[in-house]
C-alpha cells in the first residue's frame, strides 16, 4: 500500500508538471490587440477572472484544468493509501509533511482557480506545487516508520498538521497572486488579470490561511503542554511558525496602513511564504523538539 | 569677561499641557504605522532568536556555566560573540530588547483597540444614513439600475429581497435625497477584531504569569524502586517510580516510554499513573511529564559513628567532555560536601575503573579545587572514603520527569479560544453595508446602490444577483473600484 501511495505521488507530480506546461504555453504568449482590454469586469459589472478557464472541451485550457484536478484527486488517493499503510494520519515525518504540503497547494490552487476563474494563478502556484511534489517524491525517505512516542497523539497530530498544510496551501496561492501582482506591470502575458483582482486573491488566501495558522499554533501549544509539559518552549520550529504568523499579521495590518498597500503588501505575502518554507524545512538546520520531523 | 545672560524664554507656542502630552503619546500608540513597526520589530527579534543559538535554560542561571557556554560558541560567532552577548541575543526571549518591544506592542494594541471602538460602535448601532449623492458615484461598488414602480414600491421590493438574505434594514426619506434604504449584515462581527487583539494581550498576560509564578522543573530524576522523592516547591507532594519501561521496534526506533508512578501528598497515596509522553499525570495543578531516562547508582553513606547521612540513588545525568564517563552528584546533608559518583559510559572500558565499580569523589564548597577524598568502590562493599563509609549498593534505572505548576496556562487557553474566534469573525464575517437610493424616472424608478466596503468578488456578485432579480431585463451601469476600507 505504501508503494501504491508512492506511485500516486509520482503520478500527481507528473500531472502537475503537464498542467503547468499547458498553462505556460497558453498564457505567457504576448497579448494581441483585441486581448489588451482589461477583463476585470464582466457585462453585469461582476468581477471575474480569465474567461479561458471555462474552456471548450478538448482545448489546451480544458486539458490543463482537467490535469490539475486529476493531480489533486490522485494526490488525495496517495494520502489515503499512505494512511492505510501507516495506520495514522500521514503527518509524522518529512516525507509525509512534504506530501501533505504538496496536496495542500494543489487543493488551494484548484479551489481558487474554480472560485475566481483565474488561470494565470497556475503560473505562480503550480511551480510551488511541483517543487513540493518533487521534494516529497525524490528528496525525502518514503519508508514507513512507526510513530515516535512524542507523536503518539492521533487527534492532535492530525488536527495540528492538517491546519498547517491547508494554511500553507492557501498561503502558497497568496504568494502566487502577489508574485503576479508584482510582475503584472512588467509583462504582456495574454492571461494576466487586473492587479486589483490579484490583490484580492492574495488577501483572500490569507483570509483562509491566517485563521488556520492561528489554530495550528494554538493546537501546537496545547499539544506541547500535554507532551512536553509547557505550552511554549521557544523551540526553533515553533518560533519560526510564530514568525510566519507575525508576518501575515503584519500583512493584514499593512493593508490598512497608509503607504503600505499595493507592492509592499505583495512583498509581505512573498516574505510570508518564504517564512513558511523556512519553517517547513527547518528540521534540517534547527535543533530542538521538532527534530523528529527531519528524519 | 562674559556677562550673565537671562535664560531664553520658552516659546509659549511650543509648550504643551500634560494632557496634550498624554494625548500625543496615546496618538503614537494608536498610530497604525507605529503598530506595524512594532509587529515587524517582534518578528525580526523572534527570527534572530531562531537563527542565533540560544543559551540553554540550565546555563543561564549560573555565571560560570554561561561563561563556559559562551566560550563554546565563540568559534562560531567569532568577533560578534561579545556584541551578541551584550545585546542579549543569546537569551533573546528574556532579553530587554524583546521585553520592551512586547510591552510596546501590547500598549499599541490596547490604544488601537480603544481608539477604534467608537467607530465600530457607530457603524454597528448608528450608521450614517444621510449620505451624499456622490457616494453613489464613488463608492467601491456602485450600481445604477432602472426598476419598475414608484420609488416607494421599488424600495419595498428591495427590502423584501434584502430581508431574505438576512440584512438589517433602515429606511429614510427626505426632501433632499428622496427615498433611501440602508441595509447591513454581520454588524457585530467587526468586534471580532477587538476580541482577537485583546486575546493576544491575554495570552501575553498568561505568559507573564507563567514566567513569574508557579514552578517549572525541566529535569526531575526519580530512581526506580527507591523511596518517593520530594517534589518540593511547597507542594507537600512526593513521587515514587515503581517501574520504567522503554520499548523499541526491531529497527531500534523508540516505541514507548512508560513510567509507572505513585504520588503521595503528606505521605498519603493520592494517585497512581503510568506516565507516557502524551499522557502526563496531573494532580492539584501540578503536572508530571515524561522527559527522559537513564541509570542511577544506589549509594549508602555513613559518618564515622555509623549514622546514615545519605541513602538513595544518584542519577548519572552528566557526561564528561570526552564522553567516556557518566556521573551524578548529591550534596551530603549538613556536611558541606558534594559527593560525585562516576561510572564508565556505555561500551567504554577503563582499567582504572573496572566494570561493576564506581568512582566516588568528595568535593568541598569550591568544586574547582581538588577532590577532598576519592576512591573506587566495588558493588556491595562498604569502603572508607575520607571520613565516611560509602557503599555502592546497586545500579538502578531512573526516569526523569518534567514537573510544573503553571498559573498562567488558563489565561493562555482562554486567550487562544478568543483569538481563534475573533480571527474567524474578522476574516469570514465582514460587516456588509449597502446604501440604496430610489429616484423617480421616466421608466419607473432609478435605483442607485453603493457599498464602500472592500472589493470582493463574491460580495459583488451577490449584489448584482440581487439587482438583477429586481429587474431581470434592466441594464446595470456600474463600477467597482479597488482598494480597502478597514478591517482588523
Amino acid at each position: 500500500m505504501a508503494d501504491l501511495a508512492y506511485y500516486c505521488l509520482w503520478a500527481a507530480v507528473a500531472l502537475t508538471a503537464a498542467a503547468l506546461l499547458g498553462n505556460l504555453v497558453l498564457l505567457t504568449g504576448r497579448r494581441t490587440a483585441a486581448e489588451r482590454k482589461p477583463h476585470s469586469n464582466d457585462a453585469s459589472g461582476a468581477v471575474v477572472g480569465d474567461e479561458r478557464v471555462v474552456a471548450k472541451v478538448g482545448s489546451v485550457a480544458w486539458v490543463a484544468t482537467l490535469l490539475i484536478r486529476l493531480a489533486t484527486i490522485v494526490m488525495t488517493a496517495s494520502l489515503v493509501f499512505r494512511i492505510i499503510a501507516v495506520g495514522h494520519a500521514p503527518f509524522s515525518n518529512q516525507h509525509e509533511f512534504a506530501c501533505a504540503f504538496f496536496w495542500g497547494i494543489l487543493l488551494a490552487y484548484v479551489f481558487f482557480e474554480w472560485r475566481y476563474r483565474i488561470r494565470m494563478l497556475a503560473i505562480g502556484a503550480l511551480p510551488l506545487a511541483f517543487i513540493a511534489g518533487i521534494y516529497a517524491a525524490a528528496g525525502t525517505d518514503h519508508s514507513v516508520d512507526s510513530l515516535l512516542p512524542a507523536l503518539q497523539n492521533h487527534l492532535l497530530l492530525t488536527a495540528h498538521v492538517i491546519t498547517a498544510v491547508l494554511g500553507y496551501g492557501a498561503a502558497a496561492v497568496s504568494c502566487a497572486a502577489a508574485f503576479l501582482y508584482l510582475i503584472a506591470p512588467k509583462v504582456r502575458w495574454r492571461g494576466m488579470p487586473a492587479q486589483d483582482l490579484l490583490d484580492e486573491i492574495g488577501y483572500k488566501g490569507i483570509v483562509f490561511a491566517f485563521p488556520l495558522l492561528t489554530i495550528m499554533l494554538v493546537l501546537g501549544a496545547l499539544w506541547a503542554d500535554i507532551a512536553w509539559g509547557k505550552y511554549w518552549s521557544w523551540d526553533p520550529k515553533e518560533t519560526a511558525a510564530l514568525v510566519t504568523w507575525l508576518i501575515y499579521g503584519a500583512y493584514l495590518h499593512a493593508r490598512v496602513t497608509h503607504g503600505w498597500q499595493g507592492n509592499r503588501s505583495a512583498w509581505l505575502l512573498m516574505l510570508g511564504f518564504v517564512a513558511i518554507v523556512f519553517t517547513f524545512t527547518g528540521n534540517y538546520w534547527f535543533g530542538g523538539l521538532h527534530t523528529y520531523g527531519g528524519q | 569677561m562674559s556677562t550673565a545672560q537671562a535664560p531664553t524664554p520658552v516659546d509659549d507656542d511650543l509648550d504643551i499641557t500634560h494632557v496634550q502630552l498624554l494625548y500625543r503619546v496615546y496618538a503614537l500608540f494608536y498610530n497604525k504605522t507605529f503598530g506595524l513597526f512594532l509587529i515587524f520589530a517582534t518578528t525580526v527579534l523572534s527570527l534572530l532568536g531562531v537563527l542565533i543559538m540560544q543559551a540553554p535554560k540550565e546555563v543561564r542561571g549560573d555565571p560560570d556555566m554561561y561563561a563556559s557556554w559562551l566560550t563554546s560558541v565563540r568559534p562560531k560567532y567569532k568577533g560578534l560573540t561579545s556584541l551578541l552577548d551584550a545585546t542579549g541575543m543569546f537569551t533573546m526571549f528574556s532579553s530587554w530588547p524583546f521585553r520592551i518591544v512586547i510591552v510596546l506592542l501590547v500598549l499599541s494594541i490596547i490604544a488601537c483597540t480603544v481608539h477604534r471602538l467608537p467607530l465600530l460602535w457607530r457603524n454597528a448601532q448608528h450608521p450614517h444614513l444621510d449620505v451624499r449623492e456622490s457616494l453613489f458615484d464613488r463608492a467601491r461598488v456602485h450600481r445604477t439600475i432602472e426598476v419598475p414602480g414608484t420609488p416607494v414600491q421599488a424600495r419595498e421590493t428591495a427590502k423584501a429581497k434584502l430581508a431574505e438574505e438576512g440584512y438589517r434594514l433602515v429606511e429614510t426619506s427626505d426632501d433632499t435625497h428622496g427615498v433611501n434604504l440602508y441595509a447591513d449584515k454581520f454588524r457585530w462581527f467587526p468586534f471580532g477584531t477587538v476580541l482577537a487583539h485583546l486575546a493576544f494581550c491575554l495570552i501575553l498576560l498568561g505568559a507573564l504569569i507563567t514566567a513569574n509564578f508557579g514552578f517549572d522543573d525541566d529535569y526531575f530524576p526519580v530512581p526506580v524502586g527507591t523511596d518517593a522523592v520530594e517534589v518540593g516547591h511547597g507542594t507537600n507532594l512526593s513521587i515514587k517510580a515503581n517501574s520504567f519501561t522503554d520499548s523499541y521496534n526491531n529497527d531500534g526506533r523508540p516505541m514507548d516510554y512508560a513510567a509507572d508512578v505513585t504520588l503521595y501528598k503528606g505521605g498519603e497515596e493520592v494517585a497512581t499513573h503510568v506516565i507516557r509522553v502524551n499522557d502526563p499525570l496531573k494532580y492539584d495543578g501540578v503536572s508530571f511529564n515524561q522527559a527522559s531516562f537513564g541509570f542511577a547508582l544506589q549509594m549508602l553513606v555513613k559518618d564515622a559513628q555509623g549514622k546514615t547521612l545519605y541513602s538513595g540513588a544518584i542519577p548519572l545525568e552528566y557526561q564528561s567532555a570526552d564522553q567516556k564517563k557518566v556521573f551524578g552528584s548529591v550534596e551530603l546533608p549538613g556536611q558541606d560536601l558534594t559527593m560525585y559518583a562516576v561510572s564508565n559510559a556505555s561500551g567504554v572500558e577503563d582499567e582504572e575503573l573496572p566494570a561493576g565499580n564506581v568512582l566516588v569523589q568528595f568535593f568541598g564548597p569550591d568544586k574547582a579545587s581538588a577532590a577532598v577524598a576519592s576512591e573506587v568502590l566495588s558493588q556491595g562493599q562498604e569502603t572508607p572514603v575520607g571520613n565516611y563509609q560509602v557503599t555502592f549498593v546497586r545500579e538502578r534505572q531512573f526516569t526523569a520527569l518534567m514537573v510544573s505548576k503553571d498559573y498562567g496556562a488558563p489565561y493562555v487557553w482562554a486567550g487562544s479560544i478568543l483569538l481563534v474566534l475573533g480571527t474567524i469573525c474578522t476574516m469570514f464575517l465582514r460587516h456588509k453595508r449597502i446604501w440604496l437610493r430610489f429616484h423617480p424616472s421616466s421608466g419607473g424608478t432609478q435605483l442607485r446602490l453603493a457599498s464602500p466596503d472592500r472589493h470582493d468578488v463574491s460580495y459583488t456578485r451577490s449584489l448584482d444577483a440581487m439587482l438583477t432579480s429586481l429587474n431581470p431585463t434592466a441594464t446595470t451601469t456600474d463600477t467597482t473600484k479597488t482598494g480597502d476600507t478597514n478591517h482588523g
